[in-house]
């Protein structure tokens, strides 16, 4: 690696690759489908509320509130690594060629979302606002001035402060930038500009603190690692994330579930893959989370045949899905060298999975309650999970 | 008759076998080191006896059946304490002990039993309720320890059993070999500690690039390497020059 650009450059392109790695299963997977769901539906509610919304609406505030504080979350994205703090330390007053390009990442993969929900509210605006389209489009330029402000502002005051008490710093920038939006909104442009000079001195301000400080290493690499976990936790919901694999939970609550697996030789298997399957975070919140969207479903939606269809898709991957992870023998354990028949482990897994598709039958139908013929959707789970039972290998 | 019969086996991960005609029989209330340089074959031929692994050629017989033959007698005749503790991050030391207990068809009583007097002599009984992810490296070994002695079967196959143990734990576990031992079980033990393998072991087995090297009591082997005074490390020592002068040979 010749110099630090080329450090970024590397560093980069694993971080994309490990995201993208990941996106793909986040789009493919089922809560992909229920946020298609979920935004189709609030965009039809929002275009419906427009419709009939007063004109006394207080927007400007509601909008310079909600966009002040997404520009005030800034957190830089530097992708350092805790060996940095002894490799690149002889290359110290030449950090900020690095930061540069990480400030310019952290800029453009953050300002998408203040942009969108402006964009996003526009309607709202011309419904209820005076504002011609310049001016509206004038406060957007402004929104993303703002946030390149704040991008800078966050780093230079992590960097000085070395990331102590980063919520006041936070809530001083949203203050001055929904100030800096709302007189904007109220096309009073030159408090507009007084504003972001605030901004801009606040920015210097530390910038300047943090001149000749020695690089917060530490504090960013940290900042760093929370990053990374707190996707791979968000990836989790979807596909397994081998950094991630299984924490455990006891889940003493639940204790009193396993008498009904009595003591002796033919129910060890069980005794043990049912405890895996409580106990297990990603087993067990795989069964929580689809068993949820099935009874949300069940609820709320008037339409039987739209219950019925999610709730026998959720039961056919609720059921192969906890079949496959607690098949799964990749490593050996040692229930490989107990002297139990052959296929104890999948007669164990069989039952397990039965029980937790029957009780997620039983939730699915108390929520359905509501709806003629409910029972059906009680059945189609029971019996397409069966089925895929049956049939998976 | 023997407890352990290994003939002629030969088997590895890929067609190039690891372990290579390999023979030796273990006879009831025997303690045998199995001892060789990295890579020799010990983990090997654990693995098949054990039958994780199957052998290309040759027969592995426990209490005289096969695996094949009979998969529940073999199993039941035989308990495994691995080198790398292997448990069950979801169970308590207290489950741990109880799914054994149930593999084994062993009834709740004797259980009971058997377990107070392994948590006492291994110092774990206020750990009953605890997951492993909260044992150190020694404690885990301790738990696959009681396991293995909960099962009282014909014979115990060991692997690198000292390593991370406190020396209470180490006197401990020979405690219970002796005491089991006695009672008439079978112990194949594979060690890099070789003053203890010495002083304990009825009988050693030195393996070597997949062979058996040499096989038989301290005064055998000291016989066969022509070293009448040496103890087992330096006979573990002349057997890697050996293998020095092999290769530049």
């Amino acid at each position: 690696m010749k110099n630090l650009r080329d450090v970024w450059s590397s560093r980069f392109m694993h971080y994309i690759g490990e995201v993208q790695k990941y996106m793909q299963f986040i789009f493919t997977g089922h809560i992909a489908i229920v946020l298609v769901f979920l935004i189709g539906a609030g965009g039809y509610q929002y275009s419906e509320w427009l419709k009939v919304v007063q004109t006394d609406f207080p927007a400007e505030v509601l909008i310079a509130v909600i966009i002040g504080i997404l520009l005030a979350f800034s957190r830089p994205t530097t992708l350092l690594r805790e060996p940095d703090q002894v490799y690149l330390l002889p290359l110290e007053s030449k950090m900020f060629l690095y930061f540069s390009k990480a400030l310019a990442w952290t800029f453009w993969s953050q300002v998408w979302i203040v942009a969108i929900v402006y964009i996003v509210s526009i309607p709202l605006l011309k419904a209820v606002t005076e504002l011609t389209t310049v001016e509206i489009w004038t406060i957007f330029l402004l929104t993303i001035v703002l946030k390149y402000l704040s991008v800078r502002g966050e780093f230079s005051y992590r960097y000085s402060e070395r990331g102590q008490m980063v919520w006041v710093d936070r809530f001083i920038r949203a203050v001055i930038f929904a100030a800096a939006i709302y007189m904007g909104l109220h096309a009073q442009l030159l408090l507009a500009v007084i504003a972001i000079v605030i901004s801009v001195v606040y920015m210097i301000v530390f910038s300047k603190k943090s001149v000749g400080e020695p690089v917060p290493y530490e504090h960013f690499v940290k900042l760093e690692q929370n990053r990374m976990m707190s996707f791979y936790r968000f990836a989790n919901y979807f596909t397994d994330v081998p950094h991630l694999h299984g924490s455990i939970r006891r889940r003493s609550w639940m204790d009193w579930l396993y008498k009904f697996v009595p003591y002796g030789k033919e129910n060890a298997q069980k005794y043990l893959v049912f405890r895996t399957f409580i106990r297990t975070d990603d087993h067990f919140y795989l069964w929580v989370r689809l068993t949820a969207i099935s009874a949300i479903i069940a609820a709320f939606v008037d339409i039987p045949v739209v219950t019925w269809i999610v709730a026998g898709a959720l039961s056919f991957a609720t059921t192969i899905q906890l079949k496959q992870a607690l098949l799964s023998s990749g490593e050996f354990r040692m229930d490989m060298l107990y002297p139990l028949p052959d296929h104890a482990r999948q007669l164990a897994v069989k039952q397990i999975v039965r029980l937790a598709m029957i009780s997620q039958a039983i939730v699915v139908g108390l929520c359905a309650m509501t709806q003629p013929m409910f029972y059906i959707a009680f059945i189609i789970v029971l019996v397409i999970s069966e089925l895929t039972s049956k049939v998976s290998k | 008759m023997s407890v352990l019969e290994v003939q002629h086996v030969t088997g590895g991960y890929t067609r190039k076998p690891v372990i290579k005609d390999l023979s030796f029989t273990i006879g009831k209330g025997e303690l045998v080191g199995l001892i060789g340089l990295n890579g020799a074959g010990k983990s090997t031929t654990i693995k098949h006896i054990i039958g994780t692994m199957l052998p290309k050629e040759g027969d592995i017989r426990l209490n005289g059946v096969t695996l094949k033959e009979d998969t529940d007698k073999y199993r039941t005749a035989f308990s495994y304490i691995p080198e790398t503790p292997v448990l069950y991050d979801e169970l308590t030391l207290r489950e741990h002990l109880e799914l054994t207990a149930m593999a084994y068809g062993i009834d709740k009583a004797t259980l009971d039993a058997r377990s107070e007097v392994l948590l006492k002599e291994f110092r774990m009984e206020k750990r009953l309720n605890w997951f492993p992810s909260h044992f150190s490296k020694g404690m885990r070994q301790k738990v696959m320890i009681m396991c293995a002695f909960l099962v009282n079967p014909s014979l115990y196959i060991i692997d690198e059993p000292f390593v991370g143990l406190d020396p209470l734990g180490i006197q401990s576990l020979l405690d219970q070999m002796d005491e089991k031992k006695k009672e008439g079980a079978s112990i194949l033990m594979s060690t890099h500690i070789l003053s203890t393998a010495e002083k304990h072991c009825d009988r050693i087995i030195l393996l070597h690039e997949g062979r058996v090297r040499a096989q038989g009591t301290m005064a055998d082997l000291r016989q066969s390497f022509a070293m009448p005074y040496a103890t087992l490390d330096d006979l573990y020592i002349a057997m890697t020059k050996e293998r020095d002068h092999e290769e530049l040979a």
